[in-house]
């Protein structure tokens, strides 16, 4: 089965919450679905994010019973397992967000019993953009712009950090002119830490060598110089 | 949600200490993401290039050892008998050499 196959099966499960004004898909998936197609050959991760407006989550968590092929795993009630009879599906996150916090010092727990979050600050960078049709599936994805962002915004170490940058790479590949505006407008927006963190990670972003069945950051060097020295201007 | 903020507390510090340490590091990361092509020279070309004009860009030089780098265009980098080009990537090579000229992007995508 192919990933992409998988993909939006996945996204075909949890449809009743996509239905539910400002729910986004978010994460390392977003590349993958801007694709031609949704070809989703940018494969970064075997799951995929689900972002709630904490204003939605009580509307969210109505149409949880509507959702069958997968289930909250017990450690983690927010991550969504396929059962045994969906194998071809990948895991999914509900994560929180709230508009009200954007540092990701302000990250908090939404306690609840039946959806319980982890609203992360960075996520409220997000605002709608495109809803895709593939397969008969709608899918609401956030503006290029702030998921880049959102991405940049945060201490990336390690070997999850590169890869979180490496889906900045897939987003390059992407965006518009329209989208790089928005990005600098955003960007200005933004606390001089944050600011400071986002011209860091692009620059970590070009440093990067290529990986298998990710993204490769190398051919975007060009596009990152160019980011890099809109962000720098005063 | 502690290790998300102790992150973040990290990452407060660091930029608090950009101007010590820790900012000499990324203003030397920024200057190689702005180029296109990295090449190693010897002391004695870079004190040529150093004669011609080419100014020693300040983003090495709070690095312990400093590292001179320069600017130059692709074309001199041609002509530059020592020089030894170096993927751009954070390499045990790229980071231990003293001495090198960098050539700035010019097509901008």
């Amino acid at each position: 089965v192919r990933f992409r196959d998988r993909l939006v099966s996945t996204l075909r499960a949890v449809a009743p919450v996509l239905e539910v004004p400002g729910v986004l898909v978010g994460g390392s998936e977003v590349p993958n679905l801007l694709e031609v197609g949704a070809a989703a050959t940018l494969v970064v991760s075997q799951d995929v994010d689900l972002v709630v407006p904490v204003g939605a989550l009580e509307a969210v968590k109505a149409q949880l019973g509507r959702i069958t092929r997968l289930a909250p795993s017990t450690e983690e009630p927010s991550v969504w397992l396929p059962r045994g009879d969906a194998t071809e599906l990948i895991e999914v996150n509900f994560i929180g967000m709230d508009p009200a916090i954007v540092d990701p010092i302000d990250t908090y727990e939404l306690t609840d019993e039946r959806l319980p979050l982890m609203v992360f600050g960075p996520l409220s960078l997000l605002a709608p953009g495109t809803v895709l049709e593939i397969d008969g599936v709608r899918i609401p994805l956030p503006r290029p712009a702030g998921l880049a962002l959102e991405k940049l915004v945060t201490d990336r170490t390690g070997e999850k950090g590169d890869r979180d940058l490496l889906v900045v790479a897939g987003l390059l590949l992407t965006m518009s002119p329209e989208d790089l505006a928005d990005m600098e407008v955003t960007y200005g927006r933004l606390p001089a830490e944050m600011r400071h963190q986002v011209r860091s990670n692009l620059s970590i972003l070009s440093l990067l060598d290529a990986r298998p069945h990710m993204p490769d950051p190398r051919p975007q060097r060009a596009r990152v110089d160019a980011l890099l020295r809109r962000l720098e201007q005063p | 949600v502690k290790a998300i903020r102790a992150r973040a507390r990290v990452q407060r510090w660091s930029f608090r200490q950009r101007h010590l340490a820790h900012g000499a590091w990324e203003r030397f990361r920024l200057a190689l993401a702005h180029a296109e092509r990295a090449f190693v020279v010897d002391e004695a070309t870079a004190g040529a290039l150093r004669a011609e004009g080419c100014a020693v860009d300040v983003a090495g030089c709070d690095l312990e050892p400093p590292r001179v780098i320069m600017w130059i265009s692709a074309e001199r980098a041609k002509e530059l008998p020592s020089a030894r080009e170096l993927p751009l990537r954070l390499s045990a090579d790229l980071l231990a050499s003293t001495h090198l000229v960098l050539v700035p992007f010019t097509d901008q995508p």
